[in-house]
């Protein structure tokens, strides 16, 4: 009799747990599968790879004037920088390449990563840097060219791979990608806009002149030449931008929440190809 | 008699209307400045402060360094204000942001 | 001769009542310092050309709907206002600002808004 009663309140606590567990489950190929079929479903004349380009993949207007300034790309000053910046060494001798995989050529579809080691998020911005420090040499900012001709450079050479960002099983990775994934649809900002708000719900519509660009995809085409900037932009940049847009006080680059929304986003956009450097209007 | 009564109810309206815009002193300031940056603080602990808020802050603090502690008190009150909106809106949005989610 | 002089000095007495509340009542209630069509064209303001088409403005957006026949479509000048003042009342997911709730325009504004949108 006892044996049985004690069966019974085992049965019904796993059974309760198992329920908790399921209402709490974070899961990304779930979400990822969600998100890719919802841009498909709204824009099903566009091929998946053309997501990539943003605005570009919208509008056919915008994309004729894209296609024209395409002969000379205006990223072409920041690639050549990135090249001669992985040529020359650091004090200590040793060179960007000594501090990546396959010396940092064709990598960029891998960032960011979960590193167990830390229980972080690492992106290639964050590794860039990470990567100055441990060889003497002061950080570089996340906004400004350097940042941007290094990356631009690393994505250049891995163009055309497919977005590859893997979620292992491990509790802290799925809770950064979930922080990721919340920090994406909060609305923020004295405007209350989340990130959602233009990109998930508006893609291809205008504010003003300016063709909002689908998030299925985003981040592929980073860093980018923004001719409404005169210049180079990193993935840093454009969050920071983004924030104060809506006239939210944005967080400092690359800060660890930052760092989680470009995991969830780069995710959602698996498989997709490289296709940075990118300009745009 | 007539006059007498007219006079006294000069008298309060002017009183209450004066006491409406007696001028604000430094200490007012300070009072709606500490409530503002108090409410800004906690804006900030949930990662939402927004631009108009830091720029109404700056405002009040230029023109209470300048004297003008009506504006100087109007200013704090703005921005408390603007706080306490950023504050109401990342607490809805702790929940509400699920609602957006593709699924 | 007494009853001119009780007169007007009672006269200038209210004229004095009716100049300090008028005064005071203005401290708190500002009457907005743009017209209703700068209101909603200033990118600071309304910014309503980033979302909508109106008409008298130029290369405006299309997240919203264009506002055109407005006194037709919206006859109820408070349900007008309440769009306004906060959308996401209606529709929880809409992405139109908040313009009241999140002290973007004052009360006063968005009623200068709303005269203005009641010409398109």
């Amino acid at each position: 009799m006892a044996r049985v009663l004690s069966l019974c309140m085992m049965a019904l606590l796993a059974a309760l747990a198992g329920h908790a567990a399921a209402a709490d489950a974070i899961d990304p190929g779930s979400d990822f599968k969600a998100f890719r079929d919802y841009f498909i479903k709204r824009f099903p004349d566009v091929p998946l790879d053309d997501f990539v380009n943003g605005p570009y993949s919208m509008d056919a207007d915008l994309r004729k004037q894209w296609q024209a300034i395409d002969d000379f790309p205006p990223y072409d000053f920041a690639v050549d920088r990135g090249k001669a910046m992985f040529a020359t060494p650091f004090k200590s001798g040793k060179s960007y390449g000594d501090c990546f995989e396959n010396k940092g050529i064709g990598i960029r579809q891998n960032y960011p990563y979960f590193d167990e080691a830390t229980g972080k998020v690492v992106t290639l911005e964050l590794a860039l840097n990470r990567c100055r420090e441990a060889n003497g040499e002061e950080p570089y900012s996340y906004v400004k060219d350097e940042m941007a001709s290094l990356t631009a450079y690393m994505a250049f050479t891995s163009r055309g791979k497919r977005f590859d960002i893997r979620i292992p099983s491990d509790p802290r990775a799925l809770a950064a990608y979930q922080k990721g994934e919340e920090y994406f649809y909060t609305r923020r900002g004295q405007l209350n806009f989340s990130c959602a708000s233009c990109h998930v719900q508006n893609p291809g519509n205008h504010i003003r002149t300016e063709v909002l660009a689908p998030a299925l995809g985003i981040l592929a085409a980073m860093p980018i030449y923004r001719s409404e900037w005169n210049g180079m932009g990193t993935i840093s940049r454009r969050f920071v931008t983004c924030n104060s847009q809506v006239r939210g006080v944005p967080l400092a680059p690359q800060d660890e929440l930052y760092r989680d929304v470009e995991y969830f986003l780069t995710y959602m956009g698996n498989g997709l190809p490289v296709a940075g450097p990118g300009a745009r209007p | 008699m007539m006059m007498r009564r007219l006079v006294a109810i000069t008298a309060v309206t002017l009183a209450t209307a004066t006491a409406a815009l007696a001028a604000a002193s430094e200490a007012d300031f300070k009072v709606a400045l500490a409530a503002a940056e108090a409410a800004e603080k906690d804006a900030g602990a949930l990662k939402n402060r927004w631009t108009v808020t830091e720029d109404a802050l700056a405002a009040a603090r230029k023109a209470a360094a300048a004297g003008d502690f009506d504006a100087a008190v109007a200013g704090a009150k703005k921005a408390e204000a603007l706080a306490q909106a950023s504050i109401a809106q990342a607490k809805e949005q702790q929940e509400a942001w699920r609602d957006a989610v593709v699924r | 001769m007494r009853l001119l002089q009780n007169l007007r000095r009672t006269a200038t007495i209210c004229a004095c009542i009716a100049g300090t509340l008028t005064f005071a009542e203005t401290a708190t209630a500002q009457a907005p310092d743009m017209p209703g069509q700068a209101l909603a064209f200033d990118r600071a303001k309304g910014n309503c050309l980033t979302c909508h088409d109106i008409k008298g403005g130029d290369a405006p957006g299309n997240v919203g709907p264009p506002l055109a026949d407005m006194k037709k479509r919206f006859p109820d000048r408070n349900a007008l206002a309440a769009i306004v003042f906060d959308e996401t009342r209606r529709n929880p997911l809409s992405v139109m600002p908040p313009f009241g709730r999140n002290l973007i325009l004052t009360r006063e504004e968005i009623e200068s808004v709303v005269d203005f949108l009641y010409t398109r």
